[in-house]
């Protein structure tokens, strides 16, 4: 029995991983595809982007502040209080920035984005769509997957700046350290190895997002209650995979950066 | 303003925003890298680099005024290190300039620190190879620390031993610890050293009275010191030189004068003279008192006669022959 129902597990597993695939590349050949449905797109990025800049804003610069609020009393035991900028500027671009973001977008946009497709699904308005010669699929899911893979890095680029600005506010608080000095630390503590590897992760961070909210909404069933568990397992798998990109992203970027 | 076009404006300003800070990110990191500013290309050669990476921070007197672009390994002692200065401060960096791998801080990443050269007049130019020298790295420092730990050990044993025959009262450092008469012996030493050193300096306070008091000219020394005394005293010193000589002369003249009484009186003495006669013999003293006795009695008699004499001269006198011609002598004198 119970090897049974592991063997499942695995292979529900191995099924969804490969119907995960399929949607992805389903995806790349609807996306160059005529019509492009470019209002509908500007539509999703604002959704996912200019709505979730606040919460994302706040939780950065909550972030920087304690971040920072945390570090400092260890750091000025070591006697490394100057380093804290280099410390904190390191830490936020490099992870917590971009992991961080990309786990609040994935709860607030990847259940967004199931719960609507999911109730679209059981409610049959994409298959409406479908029989009124409408492409669900490029009108639904390639607008969505596109605007959280764009909308994504721009909100991790906002993150990581309000985050270094309440680090940075601490930093002036505690310490007297000015803006210019602040930021010139930070600047000088950086490097484009810092910078554009963590850059590049969160296009796939928000490619993930999409990509499993769409997959998670477009495939729901089980009627209205399948929608608040299609909501619930988006957010958890487009968490575990942003988990599992970054920690490739990290290898990846070891192999050219050396870090 | 219609809905949608609202939401689209607000999302290019979501979107421009966000890719200029993204854009300010990229360029504030290429600046401090001294990606865009306008850079000279410079070398140096070292034999170790001690973890020097590419994008570490050039410094010249504490200022950051480039990085390290390239590090190629020539062979297995020789590494260049590719160094972008920034073109301002080539103007200040001399030929003779040297630059060695430090560390930022105690655990800091390595930089390369250049050290001002003064005897050069010519700037650094573009391709140039300045000069490098390499620090005392961490690993040299901890073997001669191994040296001197293995010596320490050497000694603190030695000293142990030493210690041991201290306490045990051996040779003179244990016999002063031990020995009680001898610590008696120095005390009583220490009590007279106290005695003498108050004896010797009061007399040294007495010594430098004397010797303030030499300064003044109240005094003999004082005057000494004055060189018109000195002159005088140089003048006097001659003069007696002179008298000196001339005394010389002059015993030179007794030695001789008393040479030739000594002959004199040999020869009186071995002659048969008067003098010798006179200082020799005996009989003639008793001759000589026996006439000076004579001598005595005849002058009585003399001086008997003179007045028998004076007697019949004032009877001549008084005589009528002879009374004529004393009156004319009297006058005579009267007139004279």
């Amino acid at each position: 029995m119970y090897l049974y129902v592991t063997t499942s597990g695995l292979n529900s597993f191995f099924i969804e991983t490969g119907e995960l695939a399929n949607f992805a590349l389903r995806f790349f050949k609807e996306v160059f595809k005529r019509p492009f449905e470019f209002k509908e797109f500007l539509r999703q990025c604002y959704n996912m982007g200019n709505r979730s800049l606040l919460l994302v804003g706040v939780t950065g610069f909550i972030i920087g502040l304690v971040f920072t609020l945390q570090s400092r009393p260890k750091m000025i035991e070591l006697g490394a209080v100057a380093w804290l900028p280099s410390m904190v500027s390191i830490s936020i671009i490099r992870e917590i920035g971009p992991i961080i973001t990309a786990l609040i977008c994935a709860g607030r946009i990847g259940s967004g984005i199931g719960a609507e497709l999911g109730a679209m699904r059981v409610t049959e308005q994409i298959d409406a769509m479908d029989v009124s010669g409408t492409n669900p699929f490029k009108f639904l899911v390639v607008t969505r997957i596109l605007a959280t893979t764009l909308m994504i890095p721009i909100l991790v680029i906002m993150s990581d700046a309000v985050a270094l600005f309440g680090s940075f506010l601490i930093e002036n608080f505690k310490g007297d350290v000015s803006f210019t000095l602040y930021f010139d630390e930070v600047f000088r503590a950086l490097t484009y190895s810092d910078l554009i590897p963590s850059t590049i992760k969160t296009f796939f961070f928000g490619f993930a997002i999409g990509l499993v909210g769409c997959y998670k909404g477009y495939y729901c069933k089980h009627g209205t209650a399948g929608v608040g568990l299609t909501a619930n397992a988006a957010v958890v798998e487009a968490s575990m995979v942003v988990f599992i990109i970054d920690f490739a992203s990290v290898l990846i970027t070891d192999i050219f950066y050396s870090i | 303003m219609d809905k949608s076009l609202n939401k689209v404006l607000k999302l290019g300003i979501f979107i421009i925003v966000g890719t200029i800070l993204f854009i300010a990110g990229v360029y504030f990191i290429g600046e401090k890298q001294n990606m865009f500013g306008n850079t000279y290309n410079i070398y140096a050669v070292f034999n170790n680099i001690n973890g020097l990476k590419p994008g570490n921070n050039v410094r010249y007197s504490g200022i950051n005024v480039g990085t390290v672009k390239e590090i190629v390994m020539v062979s297995d002692t020789v590494i260049v290190v590719k160094i972008a200065i920034v073109k301002e401060i080539t103007k200040h960096i001399k030929t003779d300039a040297k630059c060695a791998i430090t560390s930022d801080g105690l655990v800091g990443s390595m930089i390369i620190n250049i050290l001002p050269g003064h005897k050069s007049e010519m700037n650094i130019a573009k391709g140039d190879t300045i000069r490098s020298f390499t620090r005392i790295r961490t690993e040299e420092m901890l073997q001669t620390l191994s040296v001197t730990n293995e010596n320490a050990a050497l000694l603190t044993g030695e000293l142990l031993a030493i210690t041991k025959e201290i306490s045990a009262g051996k040779g003179i450092v244990g016999s002063m610890l031990k020995d009680t008469l001898l610590t008696k012996d120095l005390r009583e030493i220490v009590h007279h050293l106290k005695i003498t050193s108050k004896a010797s300096s009061s007399t040294i306070n007495q010594l430098n009275k004397i010797l303030t008091s030499i300064d003044k000219k109240d005094n003999l020394v004082g005057m000494l010191r004055d060189t018109s005394v000195a002159n005088k005293v140089k003048n006097i010193i001659t003069n007696v030189e002179k008298s000196s000589r001339e005394l010389d002369k002059v015993i030179d003249h007794l030695d001789l004068t008393i040479h030739n009484a000594n002959q004199t009186i040999t020869n009186v003495k071995d002659g048969k003279g008067a003098i010798n006669y006179l200082s020799n013999d005996p009989s003639l003293v008793t001759k000589i008192d026996q006439t000076i006795g004579h001598l005595d009695s005849t002058v009585i008699q003399i001086n008997n006669a003179g007045e028998k004499l004076n007697e019949n001269l004032e009877a001549l006198k008084n005589t009528w022959l002879l009374r004529k011609y004393f009156k004319n002598q009297e006058k005579e004198k009267e007139g004279n």
